[in-house]
């Protein structure tokens, strides 16, 4: 996220920049977000500075990304003997709400027992009161993918699957970067400034220049259930007392996270069952039926957080740090590290002005005002969109919630009435779309760039026709589109493999018929 | 020093909302509540909705509803439980899509291999599309919009 904005930032100011992406656009850390552009209460216990300046930046990323986001409101229920008491909870939303402004927020509400239960029936009988708290759900790979669309609108050469293995240096200075491809050739390109935004794996990236960035990378899972669970998203308190989250997203609900030091491969992170039981363990005591409800898949990633000893996982701070090289001998090198999504703004900001500063360029940055694509006009109603181009509203609520007012433009092509995941549900004239602007390469990159396979079929009842779509597009072969759809099914299954009870293994069943051998 | 600050702050604060609370008379806040989210489709499921709710969106979305209501293609009744219901707090601008003629939603959910009662879950959706907030009580407002 935070290299696609910084490309975004340098390109408005003029500059001329290539960015690179090992995998595809949000598929690290990012995606595998709670979707949120949050302000993070809980830092109001030892960082109020982090809570301002997130809360500062989510309200200018919601001015810029309107289609992208939507409110998500929280119930956080006071039961008894949990670490805060009812008065307690209360007094951090009342010091919260002085942030909420800045994002463009409401302010909490408090509400007895029987109040809660009215707004949210789905809640254990147990409690004994409830605050709610509003945040800003946002989708992060559309998020992503605004920045990086606006970056090459603005002069930037991006290219995704294509992963840095070497820097190129002269004597003391970094000059360029030696990169490989998409289609495996190497190539070479020469730079004032090259900048390290490659969030956890900043300390392998910085080590090719002999330089040292220390982090503390923590690993956190999430739950993914492909509904909406509950009418408002719900705050739950874990065996060892940590603040976990159920967030009502737009189709689809997230129940997360964990934050556990991670010492293991980053290109390999793995869920385990432990620590989906310790999430759904906390959760049945707030909202019983939750063992009731299918989970479709799992996500996780690892967070680069700054160093710092003696600190447990959840005290660490979320701030940041843009770190110039050149005091340590490596002119030419910029990492940033550190921070959170809700901050990506900010951080890109701040690395831009300092590569502007190396390079004596003078530009004013301008992202907190410019809309993101997408976001230039209103938005027509959905309904009128949808009888114009003859797909459901529902699709077109959909479309505008990925394109914004440039959703019409994505129908152009000619197959807009054709669905192919019926789920989310989405156009043939989407995904096609996706492929041929879009840089969609693989079945997984639609899945970010516009939810195939989101839904409660994971993709069981879509992935092949997806896979003719995007193949039709991009020439493959009838094998290449097959394997494509393995290849896709086969990641999908490890996401879902820790997360399946009774009910999934027995929609795998028939899933693995319906795959007509992808599983094989 | 940050923490021990922030912790100082918070502890006025909390002596703060004590005097505060002693000195106000508490007054319910629900109806702020939902008033306050009516715009962006925020809105409750009735408790019996809720109950059954687990077994309400346990679609997996093989398609057999669909080739029992003979509407392949579609992407509207009776793919109501795997599209519709995942999605309530944004179905009022999804209106026009429950409109006009009726599907057999019988024999969709007779087609059912996960026993999903498609006539029920038509008629929550029905409910939350017409922009009813709580049951019969409230009518919603205007379709989401996010203002800013």
């Amino acid at each position: 996220m935070t290299g696609a904005g910084v490309a975004r930032d340098l390109s408005l100011r003029g500059l001329s920049v290539l960015l690179l992406e090992k995998g595809d656009w949000g598929a690290g850390t990012t995606g595998a977000s709670s979707w949120m552009i949050h302000g993070g209460p809980r830092y109001l216990e030892f960082d109020w500075d982090t809570t301002r300046l997130s809360t500062q930046d989510a309200g200018y990323i919601v001015s810029i990304a309107r289609n992208l986001v939507y409110r998500v409101v929280f119930i956080i229920p006071v039961l008894p003997h949990d670490k805060n008491n009812i008065e307690r909870m209360e007094t951090a939303m009342e010091v919260y709400d002085r942030f909420q402004p800045l994002k463009k927020a409401h302010p909490h509400r408090r509400l007895t027992a029987e109040e809660a239960l009215q707004a949210e029936p789905g809640l254990t009988r147990e409690l004994i009161g409830a605050v709610t708290m509003e945040e800003w759900g946002v989708d992060p790979h559309r998020l992503v993918y605004a920045n990086v669309e606006d970056a090459m609108a603005h002069g930037t050469r991006a290219l995704n699957h294509t992963k840095v293995v070497d820097l190129v240096r002269d004597g003391g200075k970094v000059i360029g970067v030696r990169y490989r491809g998409s289609d495996g050739a190497m190539s070479e390109a020469r730079a004032r400034v090259v900048v390290n935004a490659t969030g956890p794996w900043s300390p392998q990236i910085s080590g090719l220049a002999g330089m040292t960035v220390q982090l503390r990378p923590a690993k956190g899972i999430h739950i993914v259930y492909p509904h909406r669970i509950s009418n408002f998203s719900i705050s739950a308190e874990s065996v060892d007392g940590r603040d976990l989250l159920m967030v009502s997203h737009a189709g689809f609900t997230l129940l997360g996270t964990t934050d556990d030091d991670f010492y293991g491969d980053l290109d390999s992170v793995d869920v385990l069952e432990d620590e989906v039981d310790y999430l759904l363990q906390a959760f049945e005591r707030v909202f019983p039926s939750i063992r009731d409800y299918r989970p479709v898949r799992t996500t996780t990633g690892v967070r680069p957080t700054l160093f710092k000893w003696r600190r447990y996982e959840d005290e660490l701070s979320r701030r940041f740090e843009v770190i110039d090289h050149a005091a340590d001998g490596v002119d030419g090198f910029v990492t940033i590290a550190g921070g959170k999504l809700s901050m990506y703004r900010l951080m890109a900001e701040q690395t831009s002005d300092a590569v502007c500063r190396k390079l004596g360029h003078q530009a004013p940055c301008t992202t907190a005002t410019t809309p993101l694509p997408g976001n230039e006009s209103e938005m027509e109603p959905a309904g009128e969109l949808a009888r114009r181009c003859g797909i459901p509203a529902l699709a077109a609520v959909k479309l505008q919630s990925r394109h914004g007012s440039h959703a019409e433009k994505v129908l152009d092509g000619g197959r807009a009435g054709r669905l192919v995941c019926r789920c989310e549900p989405i156009t043939e004239a989407e995904l096609a779309y996706s492929a041929r602007h879009e840089q969609v390469r693989t079945l997984a990159d639609a899945f970010r760039r516009v939810a195939l396979a989101a839904g409660p079929c994971a993709g069981a009842a879509c992935v092949l026709r997806a896979a003719e779509v995007i193949g039709a597009e991009l020439g493959w072969s009838a094998s290449q589109r097959f394997d494509a759809a393995r290849e896709f099914v086969r990641g999908a299954w490890l996401g879902r493999a820790p997360v399946l009870g009774h009910a999934g293994w027995a929609q795998e069943e028939l899933a693995q018929g319906a795959m007509r051998g992808l599983m094989n | 020093m940050g923490r021990t600050d922030s912790l100082a702050k918070l502890a006025w604060a909390y002596g703060v909302h004590l005097a505060r609370r002693r000195l106000t008379r508490p007054r319910s806040q629900l109806e702020d509540l939902f008033d306050t989210y009516a715009a962006d489709g925020i809105r409750a499921l009735q408790p019996s909705e809720r109950e059954r709710h687990p077994h309400l969106v346990g679609c997996i979305n093989c398609g057999l509803c669909a080739l029992a209501a003979s509407r392949i293609g579609k992407t509207r009744l009776p793919d109501l439980a795997s599209s519709y219901l995942r999605l309530y707090a944004r179905l009022g601008d999804a209106s026009s899509d429950v409109a006009g003629d009726e599907a057999d939603l019988e024999s969709a959910a007779a087609a059912c291999p996960v026993g999903v009662p498609l006539p029920e879950v038509a008629a929550i959706v029905r409910r939350m599309t017409a922009g009813r907030v709580r049951g019969a009580t409230r009518q919603a407002d205007t379709p989401m919009r996010i203002k800013t």
